[in-house]
């Protein structure tokens, strides 16, 4: 786009400068990770091993891994179709007040979880939900607010001209939605599928206080094993650990970049 | 495309969550890592013997305490728990903890379990809870930076003068943390035991309670108090005033290894601390010998603040407990697996190999305990200790005396602080619970 | 927008009302859960120990103490300091240059950096604090690459400009938010635009701030109030880097309340501090909705 060659080299250059930078704390993570005598100070490792990431997986990391998999996918699944099946109405019917409703129970979400957590508890209790089921709803619940308005934002963005068009054809109004309105978002549900699940991957304490069993505990608790005796942190562990439980959060962002990026242009249109 | 392969994979993974729970057992038991030792090979034992399947859940340190209390409130909490010792009374003044005193009187183990600890563990003169350890807290130094800083080892201090001059000494000689005193919210119970209190029980004389947080005798807690008024300026002068310790280390994202590390690198001087440094120090992936311990660190008790009248040394005690659910669907086979535990075979291997300080005369006085140097040293200053105040509220007290050293940490002055904390404990407790001494 | 004459709904408005009856449902919990929280605000209830079964209500107690009180202003004010710096200048005025910058890029160097911003938003709370205290500390990468090269005494960063030190970091952990967005909303303005001004004779300057900006107006509200939002109640990072110290120089009021309601288990209190955060919001996101809406 820029005309002038020298100052798009200088663009380049600041650029690189900026990602250097920006990777340089990564340096204590892979250090550690593979210093198989890690300390937890930055250092040049020793001894270099795969050590760590063999300790990581072992024990219950698979079982926690599927737990994380289950909860993650599950939350962000289920505030997806949730989310689509009340979003769409919202976008659609005329309904007095909808935008102060959606952006109230934005910030009524702000309340703090710490805030909901003893509530949220008790009614998980008598309804019997202390498990990974319960979990997934609770994030749900949580995440609602958001998802409902990104996505009744994005389902405004698409032409209703479309939608007329294929109703003179015949369409019914599952036809419509799912092949209308769904494809033409697709990016949207992306952007709020990908941060529901990094959400609820990331999340510690529900998980940790809903579970009834140790086998349904998932990785963001599993991290904590680093957290030994006596205070003693096992360094070399976290890092390794905490690498592969990163990883498919990353992995799942660059299977779903492309649509993400256009995703994010529905996100910013009239509230 | 995307989604349905997605809804497939959640309806897997449901099925093999689903089918992995086991069974409900018999007898649950919730623990942390820490103790695995000591817990999951009683738990073998308790299985082997009655036949029955334990449910055991392990969590990590991190929202042990929120998971209990929420636990035990929703009484979803598993039969047996393991509780820090100062949650004790709280728990059982609220109902959620059942008297053991009627099944303990009929366990042959019982009367080797040393009263003093076991009042820790009680609320209302019932005993709810029994004690997996207990500790005692000195003042730990480097001895290569005493030398550095000229003061004459054994450093056996008599009063807080003491400590301050030779603190002002190894500033001087370029030492990094002369004393560190743990201070602030995030060294949270640490800062109450190993600092506030351990300085408070030898800032005033101990009659009528002058020397602690709550006048036993009524229940009521000390809003101001000469003890007080002296500990918060012992922590004025070390942080503010004289400059005596840098703040950091009390706010590390991981204070435990910042402490050792600093050990490791001769950067501290004094360390306020405990029992349980000695069985690791500076490295606890590869613990040093006895001799290179003894080589490079050394510790001294407490001593009184020297105010007449004042104990010449101070000592507090902790520690953690096993406490049976008032919810309980079989409380006696519950304290089976309690007794499981600490059955005396397997309770001593694991206060030896663990390095605790025992909790009961039976492994106390064994000829393995006795041998050792540190545990017998250590135990010896066990005879002149105290518990917290374990009365409901305790654990409010503690974070207000938390918020109070990091009051002063920011700058706020020693009596800003006091008048900050009597204000917050009349809002929790009530004009009429709260006291002042002149 | 327009729906008058849609037949397909009008017809099917009990298909479409059954639809958000399940999110309806779980709105319904969300609202009950924080119906309790603000109920909570107005009693001595206690996480733990007796008040926690034998609470009373105490009217406005909580709320006086807000104000009498050491804690709830000071953290108010650190706060606001960490928000404004963090997310509104940090997050937001760097997501809008990074994705200025990276428009006309090659899309080598865009996926790097855009990874790179990645990490930092997916890598957890506690593993960031720990890279970011092995950064700052005194042993860690400033002070081992340049502080020390440099023949300076090595500094303990973290220590002594931790509130720096955590916005730093929290525009680190965040700033791929603000990034996506703005570089989403900069790839639909049209390039004939951003041409005809360039024909028009407009300097790179005015081409952003008189031609992008306008466009992407609603995209700047909506992102301010997300990340104010979401800023204001983010705690972990700096909990763990910092747990609100030294003293309380970075405790925000997300570490306040949790200090509050979990240390010290004074649950009705913590509420108090909650709905206030509320309030507070509410009022600036009043603010930015006018933003939004403010016609052309």
């Amino acid at each position: 786009m820029e005309a002038n060659p020298a100052h798009s080299r200088l663009t380049a250059i600041a650029l690189a400068f900026m990602a250097v930078i920006w990777v340089s704390p990564f340096s204590w993570l892979f250090l550690n990770a593979f210093n198989t005598a890690s300390t937890g100070q930055l250092e040049i490792p020793s001894a270099v091993g795969l050590d760590n990431f063999a300790q990581a997986v072992s024990g219950n990391a698979g079982r926690q891994f599927l737990n994380s998999m289950l909860i993650a996918a599950g939350t962000a699944t289920l505030s997806v179709v949730i989310g689509i099946a009340a979003a769409y109405p919202l976008s659609r019917l005329k309904i007095p007040g909808r935008n102060a409703f959606l952006w109230t129970l934005v910030l009524l979400r702000m309340l703090p979880s710490a805030g909901v957590l003893v509530p949220l508890y008790f009614a998980a209790q008598r309804g019997g939900l202390l498990n990974q089921f319960g979990v997934i709803i609770a994030l749900t619940i949580l995440n609602l607010p958001f998802t409902l308005l990104l996505l009744k934002n994005f389902f405004d963005t698409v032409p209703i001209e479309l939608e007329e068009a294929a109703y003179v054809e015949g369409a019914s109004l599952f036809q419509i939605v799912t092949k209308i309105v769904l494809p033409m978002s697709r990016a949207g549900i992306a952007v709020v599928w990908f941060f529901s699940f990094t959400g609820a991957w990331n999340e510690f304490l529900l998980p940790l206080i809903f579970a009834r069993v140790q086998d349904a505990f998932p990785m963001s608790v599993g991290l904590y094993a680093a957290f030994g005796q006596q205070g003693a942190v096992d360094y070399g562990f976290l890092a390794a650990y905490s690498i592969i439980y990163a990883a498919p959060a990353v992995g799942v962002y660059f299977l779903l970049r492309r649509n993400m990026n256009t995703g994010f242009a529905g996100v910013g249109v009239k509230g | 495309m995307l989604k349905r392969g997605f809804l497939t994979t959640v309806a897997a993974l449901s099925l093999i969550a689903a089918a992995a729970i086991p069974a409900r057992a018999e007898v649950s038991i919730m623990y942390m890592e820490s103790f695995a030792a000591l817990i999951e090979s009683g738990i073998e034992k308790f299985e082997a013997e009655t036949g029955e399947t334990v449910n055991a859940i392990k969590l990590p340190g991190q929202g042990y305490d929120q998971r209990i209390a929420l636990d035990l409130s929703a009484g979803t909490a598993a039969d047996v728990n393991l509780i820090d010792s100062f949650m004790v009374s709280e728990l059982a003044s609220a109902g959620y903890l059942e008297p053991l005193g009627a099944m303990a009187a009929e366990w042959d183990q019982y009367q080797y379990y040393l009263p003093g600890l076991l009042e820790v563990a009680s609320y209302q003169g019932e005993v709810y809870a029994l004690p997996t350890d207990t500790d005692v807290r000195m003042l730990w130094y480097d001895k290569s930076n005493f030398e550095k800083a000229g003061i004459a080892m054994p450093w056996e201090p008599k009063n807080w003068a003491d400590i301050l001059d030779a603190a002002q000494k190894l500033k001087d000689a370029g030492v990094q943390y002369p004393f560190q005193l743990p201070a602030g919210t995030k060294q949270a119970e640490a800062a109450t035991m190993q600092g506030v209190y351990m300085a408070l029980l030898g800032a005033d004389v101990p009659e009528d309670d002058r020397n602690r947080l709550l006048n036993r005798e009524t229940n009521q807690w000390i809003g101001d108090s000469p003890a007080l008024r002296r500990t918060f300026d012992l922590y004025h002068q070390v942080y503010v005033e004289r400059e005596l310790n840098p703040a950091d280390l009390n706010y590390a994202t991981d204070i435990s290894a910042a402490v050792r590390q600093a050990l490791a690198d001769d950067n501290l001087g004094i360390l306020a601390s405990g029992s349980w440094e000695d069985a690791c120090l500076w490295d606890c992936n590869n613990p040093p010998s006895r001799e290179e311990r003894d080589a490079q660190v050394g510790w001294t008790p407490w001593p009184g603040s020297g105010e007449p009248g004042t104990k010449e040394t101070t000592n507090i005690s902790g520690g953690w407990t096993l406490g049976i659910n008032a919810n309980a669907a079989d409380k006696d086979m519950a304290f089976k697996l309690v007794t499981a535990i600490f059955d005396e075979e397997n309770f001593k291997a694991w206060t030896l190999a663990n390095h605790r300080m025992a909790v009961r005369t039976d492994i106390s006085e064994s000829p393995e305990y006795t041998e050792d140097p540190f545990l017998a040293e250590a135990t010896a200053l066990a005879a002149d200790t105290t518990g917290r105040d374990t009365v409901p509220g305790y654990q409010t007290v503690s974070a207000l005396i938390q918020q109070a050293t990091a009051d002063i940490l920011d700058g706020a002055s020693a009596e800003d602080a006091i008048q900050e904390y009597h204000d917050a404990l009349v809002d929790e407790f009530g004009e009429e619970n709260v006291i002042t001494y002149e | 927008m327009k729906n008058q004459a849609n037949p397909w709904l009008t017809s099917n408005l009990l298909v479409l009302g059954l639809g958000m009856l399940p999110a309806m449902l779980l709105v319904g919990a969300l609202l009950y859960f924080t119906a309790w929280a603000f109920a909570f605000s107005f009693t001595d209830l206690a996480l733990v120990g007796r008040k926690a079964v034998e609470w009373s209500w105490v009217g406005f107690e909580n709320y006086e103490r807000l104000f009498t009180r050491r804690g709830f202003l000071e953290s108010l004010w650190t706060t606001v300091i960490f928000v404004f710096f963090s997310a509104i200048v940090g997050q937001s005025v760097l997501g809008f240059l990074l994705a200025a910058a990276l428009r006309g890029s090659a899309s080598s160097i865009r996926s790097v950096v855009e990874v790179c911003i990645m990490l930092g938003w997916l890598l957890p709370d506690i593993v960031a604090a720990f890279l970011w205290s092995a950064t700052t500390n005194q042993t860690g990468l400033i002070n081992q690459l340049i502080v020390v090269p440099l023949g300076f005494p090595p500094i303990n960063l973290i220590n002594d400009y931790a509130l720096p030190v955590v916005t730093i970091a929290n525009i680190w952990k965040g700033t791929a938010w603000s990034y996506l967005l703005f570089s989403a909303a900069l790839d639909s303005i049209s390039r004939e635009v951003v041409e005809a001004a360039k024909v028009d004779g407009a300097t790179p300057f005015q081409r952003i701030w008189l031609v992008m900006l306008p466009i992407i107006r609603p995209h700047i509200a909506t992102n301010m109030l997300f990340i104010t939002i979401w800023t204001f109640t983010y705690f972990p990072l700096i909990f763990a880097m910092t747990g609100g110290g030294p003293g309380t120089q970075t405790q925000t009021l997300a570490v306040y309340l949790y200090l509050q309601s979990f240390s010290r288990g004074n649950l009705g209190y913590g509420s108090a501090i909650s709905v206030a955060m509320l309030v507070i919001v509410g009022v600036l996101s009043l603010f930015y909705l006018r933003l939004l809406r403010e016609p052309k």
